[in-house]
């Protein structure tokens, strides 16, 4: 195993990683950033699905050039892109020797973090009261969709749900038309950030008290907390929330406005009168200030979509970061909508270092997020690629729980451990 | 000390006095936080008039529980110094102004070291404090746009769309807090503070997970598909009879129970049991489905789902979310009082850290200036006449309550 970073914030924790997909993952993906040691357990009969099938299709983007490869749970983008920096070892919890295993491990971690359907672990005989026996400050991090407690604790929820259920689908869309998703599923990240600070509070909590701590996250009520503003604004106006398509409920005009090229797009909000005049000299369109329709706030909101029409007639023709510079140095708030080759070519991305090129022993080296923040005295880095499946087994239960050869042989010749998958369960 | 305003900064300042932290939020004298003045309001105003921040607006109210108030001139020597006193005793700065806001308040990073070392610096941003585009403007929308989010949502044959809610300055500040925590972490263990910047944008490249990377592993764009998810069929949102639900056809295995909930013997034919054939067949699939959804109640519907092994879920509204059996039982809302805004229901815990009653701090915002005397004297150890000469001065502001 490698030596752990000189200086990072978290890296005298160790986290028993049991989570899959995206929403335990991504609290772990931060605490890998931030140094800790992460070791990502996974099932050769069923493992992480973000791995993607045992036997896809050729021609799935998610591959390096749409080729699957021998091995594609080690060769999918989904996966690569938030397991970098962790150790990644593979266990059969249903054997007795991986039991064993396993309890070893829990022995020697400060953290265990799931986010199985709800009562899984429980199943294998993992209650947190059984954990503790193993590691008795143990911080024990459950997160199922709808929590451990509650009639829907056995419901699922994956994908889309979250971000329904929340409420935010209900308040996003085109006016006058129905409810809209977004193209991620935003309830993953925000479990998971939310997470990651909790859990940092809980090792605050037990380096002061010695304790260790059960903590029951339904990622559903870490969404709904994101609701908050409206579900009150809701009980003081009795009015449930419109979609307002990109209207600002607060100033106008805001939207998206066509731009020269195919699907290119400028977004543009005046937040304020000042902004509405130097957008209106932007536009070389001066007069437009003493339009009755739109002198006021109030007046732009009646007659946005008068608005729209005008500001769209001036940006069909132009280039979407031209018009973003322009607008931006008048000091209107503006931004092309980036698409993906955008993004990673993008001038201010690459100078702050936003994408990392991580060269993948299976992919080679591509284009990954970074570390989603800058400390000026730990800055971090990622240290290696996204594990393959049990890559680090010889590692972690060599180095690191004192397993002889011999006894890796046997794991390995039983099942228990191993670096192909036995079968693959996928959503 | 929480120097922040609007959404971003506030949220994660929340996220820190929800756990328990003297969260000490500065404001300017009689305007307060920007958002303060953004409604919609108790008192049904459409417009504020007037010099002094209303008091009951939903979103300043929830971004701000169990915060403190200190009214401060933050412009004037005097309010400088009293937030140069107050840093020193503080574990935590977190603040959202624009990049080079701080240095202009001579507050810089260095200024705030050289009061304590051990101090941990959030500043969250549009950009970040680097950059070309640091000192450009944004609003939610702009940060969506950038941030590479809108591109993937909304219709293909229509503009890009926002999230109704605003996810990235909310998740930034998600975000921020956790930074936090590890920097404070660091900072008890070894005595050494340090500046964190967060950048909006950069929070909303980070969760763009295969949007981004099938561009990068295979040069294949991600585009806009509506309700459907990308690449699936029987996979989205779907209206019924009363609202709308998530249909989420998978896996594979578990297509016979959709069919049978859809009650269309059609939906069993070979050419749908496969993810392929569903994807091939998409129009056909919603064409068989639609009639039960029509006809169905959304509950219903996410529950017939549910109770067969299948995520469906349903388009929650504010009412729905109130409701929710499973919230309730939870003890998910907390009911708090305010001065002016009265009681209402707010959602509680993101995550309770602990099946604990004092697990996480429930208290209402503050009124503006409400906590100035309590902040200096029992903090800096001011006495009440001093804190009545910077007031008299118009250094401070205290709330008299409402």
């Amino acid at each position: 195993m490698q030596k752990p970073p000189e200086r990072m914030p978290l890296k005298n924790y160790r986290v028993l990683d049991l989570s899959r997909i995206w929403a335990g993952p991504y609290c772990t993906k931060l605490f890998a950033d931030m140094g800790a040691e992460i070791i990502k357990m996974e099932s050769l009969s069923v493992y992480d699905s973000h791995r993607g099938p045992v036997n896809p299709a050729k021609g799935i983007a998610a591959y390096p050039d749409g080729e699957p490869g021998d091995e594609p749970w080690n060769r999918n983008g989904w996966f690569n892109c938030l397991h970098m920096s962790k150790y990644g070892v593979t266990l059969e919890l249903t054997k007795a020797e991986g039991r064993r295993v396993f309890e070893r491990l829990v022995s020697i971690s400060d953290v265990v973090i799931e986010n199985f359907r709800q009562g899984s672990l429980e199943r294998l005989g993992y209650t947190y009261e059984e954990l503790r026996k193993h590691r008795p400050d143990l911080i024990y991090v459950s997160m199922p969709a709808f929590g451990n407690t509650g009639p829907w604790k056995g419901y699922l929820g994956y994908g889309i749900g979250q971000e329904q259920l929340s409420g935010m689908a209900h308040m996003t869309g085109y006016r006058g038309e129905g409810p809209m998703k977004s193209g991620i599923n935003h309830g993953d990240p925000i479990t998971g950030s939310h997470a990651a600070g909790v859990l940092m509070a809980a090792l605050r909590h037990r380096r002061r008290t010695g304790k260790g701590m059960y903590i029951d996250v339904s990622q559903q009520e870490s969404s709904v907390a994101l609701m908050g503003p409206e579900v009150l604004a809701y009980q003081m106006t009795g009015q449930e929330p419109e979609r307002r398509g990109n209207r600002s409920g607060w100033y106008a005009p805001a939207n998206s406005y066509p731009c020269a090229g195919e699907d290119r797009w400028v977004t543009i909000a005046a937040t304020n009168q000042d902004q509405w005049r130097s957008l209106a000299q932007a536009m070389d369109a001066a007069g437009l200030v003493d339009d009755p329709r739109f002198t006021t706030n109030e007046a732009r909101r009646e007659n946005h979509d008068g608005l729209d029409r005008i500001i769209s007639e001036w940006t069909i023709g132009l280039e979407a970061y031209d018009l973003t510079r322009k607008l931006q140095r008048l000091g209107v708030p503006a931004g092309p909508v980036l698409r993906g080759p955008d993004l990673l070519q993008d001038a201010h991305y690459k100078d702050r270092g936003t994408f990392v090129t991580v060269d993948h022993p299976q992919v080679g080296p591509k284009q990954y997020p970074g570390i989603p923040w800058k400390m000026s005295a730990t800055p971090g880095v990622v240290r290696w690629p996204s594990p393959t499946l049990g890559q680090h087994n010889r590692e972690v239960y060599g180095e690191l729980l004192g397993l002889t050869g011999l006894e890796i042989d046997q794991l390995d010749q039983t099942g228990i451990i191993g670096t192909k998958p036995t079968g693959s369960r996928i959503i | 000390m929480d120097l922040t305003h609007y959404i971003a900064g506030p949220y994660c300042t929340k996220l820190l006095s929800g756990l328990g932290a003297d969260v000490i939020k500065v404001e300017r004298l009689g305007a307060g936080d920007g958002m303060r003045w953004l409604g919609p309001f108790f008192s049904g105003a459409e417009v504020i008039t007037g010099d002094f921040a209303p008091e009951d607006g939903a979103w300043f109210l929830y971004l701000n529980t169990a915060k403190q108030s200190l009214a401060l001139d933050l412009k004037s020597s005097r309010g400088r110094r009293v937030i140069l006193e107050l840093a020193a005793k503080a574990d935590i700065l977190v603040e959202n102004f624009a990049p080079g806001g701080m240095d202009n308040l001579g507050l810089s990073y260095d200024d705030l070291k050289k009061a304590n070392p051990a101090l941990v610096v959030t500043s969250i941003s549009n950009f970040g404090q680097s950059g070309p585009y640091r000192d450009w403007k944004a609003s939610e929308l702009n940060l969506y746009a950038i941030g590479g989010l809108m591109n993937i949502t909304g219709e293909p044959e229509q503009e890009p769309l926002r999230e109704g809610m605003p996810l990235a300055q909310l998740g930034a500040g998600q975000n921020a807090f956790a930074a936090t925590m590890a920097a404070l972490m660091y900072a008890e263990e070894t005595g050494e503070g340090q500046q964190i910047d967060v950048s909006i944008a950069e929070y909303a490249t980070n969760i763009l997970e295969n949007a981004l990377m099938q561009f990068s592993y295979s040069g294949q764009e991600y585009s806009r598909v509506g309700n459907r998810g990308y690449g699936r069929a029987a996979w989205g949102i779907y209206p019924c009879q009363n609202g709308h639900v998530g249909i989420i056809a998978g896996p594979d295995q578990r297509w016979p129970q959709v069919a049978r909930i859809m009650g269309r013997e059609e939906l069993s034919d070979p050419r749908f049991t496969s993810r392929a054939g569903r994807l091939e067949h998409a129009d056909e699939v919603d064409a068989y489905m639609l009639p039960f959804l029509i006809d169905n109640d959304k509950i219903d519907i996410f529950k017939a789902g549910q109770e067969s092994g299948l995520g469906f879920s349903f388009v929650a509204t504010m009412e729905d979310i109130l409701q929710m059996e499973q919230l309730l039982d939870r003890d998910y809302f907390v009911e708090l009082d305010h001065p002016v805004a009265g009681k209402l229901t707010y959602p509680g815990a993101p995550i309770m850290p602990e099946d604990s009653v004092d697990a996480w701090v429930f208290k209402r915002a503050p009124l503006l200036g409400e906590h100035t005397a309590e902040a200096l004297t029992s903090w800096l150890g001011y006495s009440r006449a001093q804190v009545s000469e910077l007031v008299d001065q118009g250094v401070l502001a205290q709330s008299e309550g409402v």
